[in-house]
């Protein structure tokens, strides 16, 4: 499985300033996002890939595995665009084509651009998420959402969730090592009643687990709401004009590129 | 120790209570806590210590009795159940029912912040919990990266920073290895010695002996028998009606007693050391040998068993 949560806590930019690292990603995503050029896309990629392998220490194989993901999505969405289907026989600026019971398969310069502009973009367009989620723990995030003043309904929701999925992950794996080990995936009927009682024993022990949390909460006179606080980051002035002139570049490539029309 | 009237911080009178499901779980459980003291509630499983504890923070409403804290008969109005849960904290068996956020730093502010504390404040006292319970070093770590004996400092240390009067600890050394146990006591012991009143649940007469200066014993919901640890481990009718082992030192200490080894009125030794202390100004038996068996034993750190073997060869 890939650890992108045990990166998140473990990079060498986990001690940046949460906020610094969201503003960044989230405003090259928007440039990416609004200047649907190329130019911009395959910067993006490579400015991005740049900071996660070699700034956060991200290993690389890590990296292009979780590049892998989207890829195949990708793929199918690409071959879509790319590839022109019509049944009419209208002259089309063919660069290859072929025609069987009528219907003719092709590709044009047109889509074969449109079709590698959405490639470079998504990418593009993960590539920014993936250094946000590689270099900052979850934890941090809602942090900083809290700063940005988003519902705290929104954010506790998503720190509980996150908080239990490991120990739901946990409490899973316990129970099926204590079936596995009595032969309970021995065969593929044992395999299908084993999980069957695995998913229901899960769901008793997670409605148990909740109502033993909002005891202890209330024990610590929880008030409806959750409210923490965070460590302090301290803010690097070095980084925020960093981030700015890297930004203003961007901006300005994607500004000459829409001019231009590249 | 002598304890006046007045000096009590909770008292239960008479408490009753029932699950919905029909489980009584209190039988008319009457006890007084010393405040300042450390107290030890023993009981096997079942007996109902974590069901009393709900009660002393006010999680849980008796059916019958009342519950009072420092003096005053506890109402259940929002009010009065804050500056309850201010005054008396729980740490729960659990560490991963009590552990609601992933970030160390965010667990143990959460309650000071319900205190309505300024953050400046409640950032201090995030600190020192930290410092006090050893968690600092892993502040950068994820909740569910931590083993569960730090699980467990994360817990008290959300606790702490409450500054409660009264800390309550169901089970604190279930399922903790000897090292990590002993870490924990001596981290009670050393918030004991601040003035805060703690309270622990225990199955193990053995820790209840040494560390507890007052021991309530409970079984099926009620209390059947307190006192200091000294008096309540030697009375064998009580260890016996609630199927409780004595503990080895006073196992040991009444072998020693019977063959002569020291003078009657020789006070309990409470823990290792003073055991060994006791066979040295008492050495009555074959004293050379003795002591340089038991210094081996000492040595090699061993426990229990060969110390009674030790013994059981003089
Ligand atoms: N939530 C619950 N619902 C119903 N019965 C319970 C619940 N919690 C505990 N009990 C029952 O109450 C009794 C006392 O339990 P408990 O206070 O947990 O004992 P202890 O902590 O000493 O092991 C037991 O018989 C137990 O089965
Ligand atoms: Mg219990």
């Amino acid at each position: 499985m890939l650890n992108i949560d045990g990166f998140a806590y473990t990079n060498r930019l986990k001690n940046v300033h949460p906020t610094e690292k969201a503003v960044f990603a989230l405003l090259t995503l928007f440039l990416c996002l609004v200047f649907s050029s190329f130019t911009v896309s395959c910067l993006t990629l490579l400015l991005m890939t740049v900071v996660t392998v070699r700034r956060a220490g991200i290993p690389y194989r890590a990296y292009f595995r979780m590049m892998a993901i989207p890829f195949s999505f990708l793929v199918v969405g690409v071959l879509t665009i790319g590839i022109t289907i019509t049944t009419q026989r209208v002259e089309q600026e063919w660069l290859g084509s072929l025609t069987a019971a009528g219907v003719t398969f092709g590709v044009t310069s047109g889509s074969i651009i449109k079709a590698a502009e959405l490639a470079g973009k998504s990418l593009a367009a993960v590539s920014c998420l993936y250094f946000l989620a590689l270099t900052t723990p979850v934890v941090d995030l809602t942090a900083a959402m809290r700063k940005l003043r988003i519902p705290s309904l929104f954010i506790e929701l998503t720190e509980l969730t996150y908080r239990f999925i490991f120990v739901l992950q946990e409490t899973a794996e316990d129970i099926y090592l204590s079936q596995s080990v009595r032969w309970g995936y021995s065969s593929l009927k044992n395999s299908y009643k084993s999980l069957g009682s695995l998913t229901a024993t899960l769901f008793l022990r997670a409605h148990h687990r909740s109502g033993m949390i909002f005891t202890a909460l209330t024990a610590r006179g929880y008030n409806g709401q959750l409210s923490v606080l965070a460590p302090e980051y301290r803010v690097s002035t070095a980084n925020i004009l960093m981030i700015t002139v890297v930004e203003l570049l961007l901006l300005s490539v994607g500004v000459i590129a829409e001019v231009k029309g590249i | 120790m002598s304890i006046e009237t007045g000096d009590w911080i909770i008292e239960a009178c008479n408490l009753s209570y029932m699950y919905p499901d029909g489980t009584q779980a209190l039988r008319g459980v009457s006890l007084k806590i010393p405040k300042g003291g450390k107290i030890a509630l023993l009981g096997s499983n079942g007996a109902g210590k974590s069901t009393l504890f709900l009660h002393l923070n006010g999680i849980l409403r008796p059916r019958e009795g009342v519950v009072r804290f420092a003096g005053s008969d506890l109402k259940y109005d929002r009010q009065t159940l804050l500056e309850l849960r201010k005054n008396v904290g729980i740490v729960f068996q659990d560490p991963d029912s009590q552990l609601f956020s992933a970030s160390v730093y965010q667990e143990i502010s959460f309650g000071p912040l319900n205190l309505g504390l300024p953050e400046e404040i409640v950032r201090e006292r995030v600190e020192t919990a930290m410092a006090a319970t050893g968690t600092g070093e892993f502040r950068q770590r994820p909740t569910h990266m931590l083993s569960y004996g730090q699980k467990k400092r994360v817990c008290i240390a959300g606790i702490l920073a409450m500054n409660p009067s009264v800390m309550v600890c169901d089970e604190p050394t279930a399922w903790l290895d000897p090292k990590n146990a002993r870490q924990i006591i001596s981290l009670f012991n050393q918030i004991a010695s601040d003035g805060t009143t703690v309270i622990i649940s225990t199955h193990d007469v053995n820790l209840a002996y040494s560390w507890a200066d007052y021991v309530f014993i409970m079984a099926e919901g009620n209390i059947m028998g307190e006192g200091d640890p000294e008096s309540v481990f030697r009375d064998e009718i009580l260890m016996y009606k609630t199927n409780l082992e004595k503990p080895w030192l006073v196992e040991i200490h009444e072998i020693l007693l019977k063959k002569g080894c020291f003078p009657a009125d020789s006070s309990m030794p409470r823990n290792r050391d003073e055991l060994y202390q006791l066979l040295r100004n008492n050495n009555m038996c074959r004293r050379e040998e003795m002591l340089n068996d038991f210094n081996n034993i000492r040595d090699e750190g061993r426990e229990r068993n060969n110390v009674t073997l030790g013994i059981k060869r003089l």
